[in-house]
């Protein structure tokens, strides 16, 4: 009996070890960017964002997804991502044309102004002279993005249809 | 010594033969390189029929059955009873549904109650040119019998040749399956208006034109030709009016220069031009077609299915499939985006109803002022208003999707189209009251059998003459098309037959 269960637990040890292994599971710890494209369904958001200016830069994928300034608030934020993105990776629920979540826009939004910090605090300085803030029709608490549409990740984007992101490299 | 050499000999038995079963792996592998790199031939006539290449192309082969979806019977005349009176005379004014799917292209060709009851190959209203766009038998009937010969003669003369569906040939090389255009107007259209042709475009503007060479407006150029027997002939060839331009006003010129006129309404006498469908046209004005958007690109989306890509054959509605179509490049929520399209919608039903029963009453006025006595010569301006406002509001809502393809240039014929008809019943007004008529209202107009029997069209008598063809003549020409073996009729099995005006019950065919 004793004999029995070493083994099995030894079995899915070993077991475990090949599912760390098939799945690049340790990559998922590092900040390089390949990582992000171990599933196919992120090549598209690899190829527009290393044709882009913050690619060329070399700004990784993190850099702007994950908080950047707190350890915890790094890792809780990569489990919480790390959980949904495979539930709908492993079930095939994702969408073509996938849109960032509104905890995902948060964090970014604050790695833009964190990186762009002096040209954001002119343009803070500037519209608090002149902005209206009581007036409805002023529009506050939109993102970088809804004006910089195509930063990072281009003009079209979607699994099917971005181009260029066939034969990624660094995913062969 | 002994040893060594059998050592040897065994050593080298060994590597012969896992040579020999390794040059054969070799060979049979050299093999599947071939086989796999080879384009599918899809020869003879074989390359008609869509179901042939169904065994290449499965995928875009299954989606475009499923254009099968697009099958609702929508009655247009019933939701717009002005329409019979604003084409008397004509065939439209006899029946005109939505438009549905790819698949069912025959069908509703058949069916119609426009393209009659003929009861041999030689009889009925329409020429063989209203088969053009319906099928890729055409190709085979224009390589055949010559396209002078194709287009000359009554519809019917094809009928047991002209089975399948537009499909897979229409668009597409049977040797290599790039896009290709298979009928000549396209091409003499495109030089007309200083265009390069399909061949000279880019692969992006090819996504578009193999749409074009159907979804355009045409008319039916009279060409008189002489056969190899000496007869004299007449074809009517399509043909594309873009000499001055793709929009309303370069083809009106065209028109008014050539001397062409559709139709003359049977209520007022009037020559009008009627639109057909200047889907690509409208499109190229509008906002996506500026932008180099393809027709591809909205509704053939491209489509993942496991590891593969293709792009969906489906053609349909792009709002049924937004997230492949609209989202690539826009960031507005779905919602937003319908809530933007149903707005075009609307603004646009409004000036298209206004317009419609302007045109409609004119009509009926100028009727009236025919029987108090206005003379042809009083009238000419009047008809001539009718005549170009009738134009612009049909070319404005003739290819459906415009409203939204091109919003802008759909209100502009609109509105100038309002104001045409307008000018003629201001005109009429006058010409009334000179022959003593001072408060005439046109009668009413809300309801399709009383608006068709303005038209002088008798509904029944077309139904039952259209049912005795399907019970008699259609059910020939199946049975020759299959014995002929040209039709596939199992890979139509099922297909609903419903009509406007009739249904299937078991196979037999019953007035509604």
């Amino acid at each position: 009996m004793k004999k029995t269960a070493i083994s099995l637990f030894v079995f899915a040890l070993l077991f475990f070890g090949y599912i760390v292994q098939q799945s690049q599971m340790t990559s998922y710890l590092s900040k390089d960017p390949k990582a992000c494209i171990n599933c196919h369904v992120m090549n598209t958001q690899y190829a527009t964002w290393q044709h882009s200016s913050h690619g060329v830069a070399g700004v990784a994928c993190i850099e702007c997804h994950l908080p950047t300034d707190n350890f915890f608030e790094k890792y809780y934020a990569k489990s919480v991502d790390g959980w949904n993105h495979s539930v709908a990776f492993t079930n095939g629920t994702y969408d073509p044309a996938m849109k960032i979540s509104d905890y995902g826009a948060e964090r970014v939004q604050k790695n833009c102004i964190s990186c762009h910090a002096s040209m954001v605090s002119e343009i803070k300085s500037n519209s608090d002279k002149y902005h209206n803030y009581t007036d409805p029709e002023v529009e506050t608490g939109r993102k970088c993005w809804d004006c910089h549409k195509s930063v990072p990740h281009g003009k079209v984007r979607s699994i099917t249809t971005t181009p260029y992101n066939l034969g990624i490299k660094e995913n062969k | 010594m002994k040893s060594k050499f059998t050592f040897l000999l065994i050593g080298s038995l060994i590597a012969i033969v896992t040579m020999a079963l390794l040059s054969a792996n070799i060979s049979e592998r050299k093999t599947e390189k071939v086989e796999l790199n080879k384009t599918p031939e899809i020869s003879g006539t074989d390359q008609y029929k869509n179901d042939e290449w169904q065994k290449y192309y499965p995928r875009q082969y299954s989606s475009w059955m499923k254009t099968k979806e697009s099958g609702d019977i929508l009655d247009l005349l019933k939701e717009y009873p002005q329409l019979p009176i604003i084409w008397a005379g004509y065939g439209f004014a006899k029946d005109y549904n939505a438009p549905r799917g790819h698949y069912y292209a025959i069908q509703s060709n058949t069916n119609t109650l426009r393209t009659g009851a003929p009861v041999d190959g030689k009889t009925g209203p329409m020429p063989t040119a209203c088969w053009t766009c319906k099928s890729p038998d055409v190709i085979r009937m224009i390589e055949r019998d010559g396209e002078l010969e194709y287009f000359t003669g009554k519809w019917a003369k094809y009928g047991s040749e002209i089975k399948n569906s537009i499909g897979c040939a229409n668009c597409h090389n049977n040797e290599t399956a790039e896009l290709r255009v298979s009928v000549p107007h396209l091409n003499r259209g495109l030089i007309a208006a200083g265009l390069p042709t399909f061949e000279e475009s880019t692969h992006q503007v090819k996504r578009s034109l193999v749409c074009a060479a159907c979804h355009s407006e045409y008319y039916f150029k009279k060409n008189k030709w002489t056969d190899a027997d000496g007869k004299e002939k007449l074809a009517k060839v399509v043909t594309f009016p873009w000499k001055y331009g793709l929009n309303s006003e370069g083809m009106e010129k065209y028109y008014d220069e050539v001397g062409h006129t559709d139709f003359v309404n049977k209520i007022s006498k009037t020559p009008i031009l009627k639109t057909q469908h200047p889907g690509y046209e409208m499109h190229l004005t509008g906002i996506h077609g500026q932008k180099g958007v393809a027709c591809a690109d909205c509704h053939m989306p491209y489509t993942q299915e496991g590891s593969v890509k293709y792009s969906d054959h489906q053609l349909q509605n792009p709002l049924n499939t937004m997230d492949r179509s609209c989202m690539n490049c826009h960031r507005e929520s779905e919602a937003k985006l319908k809530g933007i399209v149903k707005q075009k919608y609307v603004r646009k039903t409004q000036l298209h109803i206004i317009t419609m029963d302007n045109l409609a009453k004119a009509h009926l006025e100028t009727a009236k002022a025919m029987e108090v006595g206005a003379t042809d010569e009083e009238l000419k301006a009047v008809r001539q208003d009718i005549r170009t406002g009738q134009w612009k509001w049909d070319y404005a809502v003739a290819s459906h999707g415009a409203f939204f393809h091109a919003p802008e240039e759909v209100l502009r014929n609109l509105s100038v189209a309002n104001e045409y008809a307008m000018q003629a019943r201001i005109k009429l007004v006058g010409v009334l009251a000179k022959h003593g008529v001072m408060d005439y209202a046109a009668p009413d107009f809300d309801d399709k059998a009383a608006s068709q029997k303005l038209a002088g069209l008798d509904f029944d008598k077309m139904v039952e003459a259209k049912l005795e063809f399907k019970r008699t003549l259609e059910k020939e020409w199946n049975k020759t098309a299959v014995s002929n073996k040209t039709w596939n009729q199992d890979a139509f099995k099922g297909t609903d037959n419903e009509t406007a005006y009739s249904k299937t019950v078991n196979g037999e065919y019953i007035r509604k």
